[in-house]
């Protein structure tokens, strides 16, 4: 803007105006809306009942746009370059949170010819969505089993992969729909000179920010609670029955299956008189059989999520 | 010598008056123009900011590349003109260094028209598309750099509301505007108080704990400073549902103009497909 005089050198990964075609551009508009929505619900909440959260979370967000356009020391290049800065800002403001105070610093980004207006909504998915989500998760993953700075420097080391995959993704799905998986590879192995040296700089920035916010004011980032038993219980068999499944399916790869699936076994002696025309066997044949699956698994593990506290009360 | 005073006026009055009535048209003329640039530049920025949106969209789905290419010249000789060509170049570095990698990555990998170089083949059709790509990069860049050259924060917040944006968007936005240049400065004075006093001297981990260590500050300064700042808003009367004034009304001559613009941003697009 005319009036602004920050310092905005360096380079990061904001996709411009002119490069999303239009259908993407509202694609990724309308799944950063519904996460914009649920991160506003959570802070009207939070104002409802404590009304001295509006000027905090304003002026986190005004730090958090500060330090993404703050040249930090990047190794390996011996240059500088913007942190990401979101898997920080989501450690301390929240996931959700984080996703609206990104969307509206990338807003006024785009007004310092850092990104674009049509590629907000592309953004916001990427640095705001992916990379804070995706860095608070390994955050808390490993909040209760390292020391506090590295599984706040990891946060910082996944948030900004992650960003800079969901970016190559992006300008794959855009720019080369017919062969999106190898302009995906392509885009990635284009951004790696760059951006990898970038996210060890940024585990480095976020490990020695939080161990310093923690030593100064800890009240900050040591209100999250930990996992609960239930939670690393299901952690743990998830982890267990990959590693099993894969092993098995690595197995068979090497005895000569080619990881042909049990589909067969499973029409021929579990369900010999299946419907082969029904809904599920028709959404799979149009979504694809991942897709299928993945949506069995949400569904199921909802609902027994759900009932599990109640049953065991019965019980 | 004097002939023509004492003999023959009427030239000597032709070129007097001739002269003065110039210059007053001449002044007038000059005032003129100046005030119907005042009027230009004075154009709504919700007109602004929709008619560069609806533009930069038209341009991402233009598949000639001589559209943008001549967007981008007038947007140059628009910069020229204001003479922000300076500030307009530094701005378009990054989106043009982007454009120049999906140009290259096209080139060396999309198409099917092969010319085979030596050691790497180029494509054709990968360069055609990436020139295009390119080009739209290069005309979006160009409307945005001269679009955030005219319109400041308060008129954008304004905007803003006019588009309905949730309030607390546009709290949490005018918040954000008023602190970011006060928490940019004070990294600043930080930054120079610790190289004074031998900080980012040493190594990686020297440099980036230091970094690192301002940003820290800055953060627990925030929240030291939105108590402060929640008590001043209580002081004047702030409580959660009190909302400001309503929105201006958007002027019939700016409607007529945002129109009469996006019809043409419109009718170009729509032309570029057809052609």
């Amino acid at each position: 803007m005319k009036s602004s005089k920050l310092d905005l050198g360096g380079s990061n990964l904001h996709i411009s105006d002119g490069i999303l075609e239009p259908q993407w551009i509202l694609f990724w508009y309308a799944v950063s809306a519904v996460f914009i929505a649920l991160g506003l619900r959570a802070i009207n909440k939070r104002i409802a009942s404590d009304p001295s959260y509006l000027p905090r979370i304003s002026l986190i967000g005004a730090v958090v746009f500060v330090i993404s356009v703050w040249h930090i020391p990047v190794p390996v290049t011996g240059s500088s370059s913007h942190p990401v800065g979101t898997p920080l800002a989501a450690i301390i403001a929240g996931p959700f949170e984080t996703v609206v105070i990104s969307a509206i610093a990338l807003f006024f980004q785009a007004f310092v010819a850092h990104g674009g207006l049509t590629t907000v909504g592309a953004n916001t998915f990427s640095m705001g969505i992916a990379g804070a989500f995706g860095g608070y998760l390994i955050y808390r993953l490993l909040k209760n089993i390292s020391p506090l700075w590295f599984s706040a420097g990891m946060a910082g080391l996944a948030g900004s992969i992650l960003t800079y995959l969901v970016t190559a993704l992006q300008l794959a799905l855009s720019l080369n729909p017919e062969n999106v998986t190898y302009y995906w590879k392509l885009y990635s192995l284009g951004f790696i000179p760059t951006q990898l040296p970038l996210a060890f700089a940024e585990f480095a920035f976020t490990a020695y920010a939080v161990r310093y916010i923690s030593e100064t004011k800890q009240e900050l980032i040591s209100s999250s609670r930990g996992m609960d038993r239930f939670t690393k219980t299901a952690l743990v068999l998830m982890v267990v029955i990959a590693s099993v499944i894969a092993a098995g399916a690595y197995t068979g790869y090497l005895s000569g299956y080619e990881m042909a699936g049990v589909d067969g076994t499973v029409e021929a002696g579990a369900a010999p008189f299946a419907d082969t025309d029904s809904i599920g066997a028709r959404l799979m044949a149009r979504f694809g059989e991942p897709m299928g699956f993945a949506l069995v698994g949400i569904t199921g593990g909802l609902v027994t999520g759900y009932f599990w506290t109640g049953l065991w009360r019965k019980n | 010598m004097l002939e023509w005073l004492t003999r023959d006026p009427l030239n000597g009055l032709v070129v007097t008056f001739a002269f003065f009535i110039s210059l007053i048209a001449g002044r007038y003329l000059r005032e003129k123009r100046s005030l119907a640039e005042g009027k230009g530049r004075k154009t709504d920025p919700r007109i602004k900011l929709m008619v560069s949106f609806l533009l930069i969209i038209a341009i991402t789905s233009m598949e000639h590349w001589y559209f943008p290419i001549i967007i981008s010249i007038l947007f140059m000789a628009a910069a020229m003109r204001l003479h922000i060509l300076w500030d307009y170049s530094k701005k378009l570095a990054f989106p043009l260094l982007l454009a120049s990698f999906i140009l290259v990555i096209q080139g060396f990998t999309y198409g099917v028209n092969r010319i085979d170089l030596g050691i790497i083949p180029l494509y054709m059709d990968g360069v055609e598309y990436g020139f295009l790509i390119f080009t739209r990069i290069f005309a979006s860049a160009s409307i945005l750099v001269l679009l955030i050259t005219t319109i400041s924060e308060n008129e954008l917040l304004e905007s803003m509301r006019w588009l309905r944006v949730p309030v607390t968007v546009i709290d949490i936005s005018s918040f954000m505007v008023r602190y970011i240049k006060t928490f940019s400065n004070e990294g600043k004075k930080i930054k120079l108080a610790q190289e004074s006093r031998c900080g980012f001297s040493g190594g990686f981990a020297n440099r980036m704990n230091n970094a690192a260590s301002i940003c820290g500050a800055l953060i627990t300064r925030a929240f030291g400073r939105s108590d402060m700042v929640y008590r001043a808003m209580l002081s004047r009367g702030w409580h959660p549902g009190s909302r400001q004034s309503r929105i201006p009304p958007l002027g019939r001559s700016d409607a007529v103009l945002g129109l009469v613009l996006s019809s043409g941003i419109i009718g170009l697009a729509v032309f570029d497909r057809f052609l």
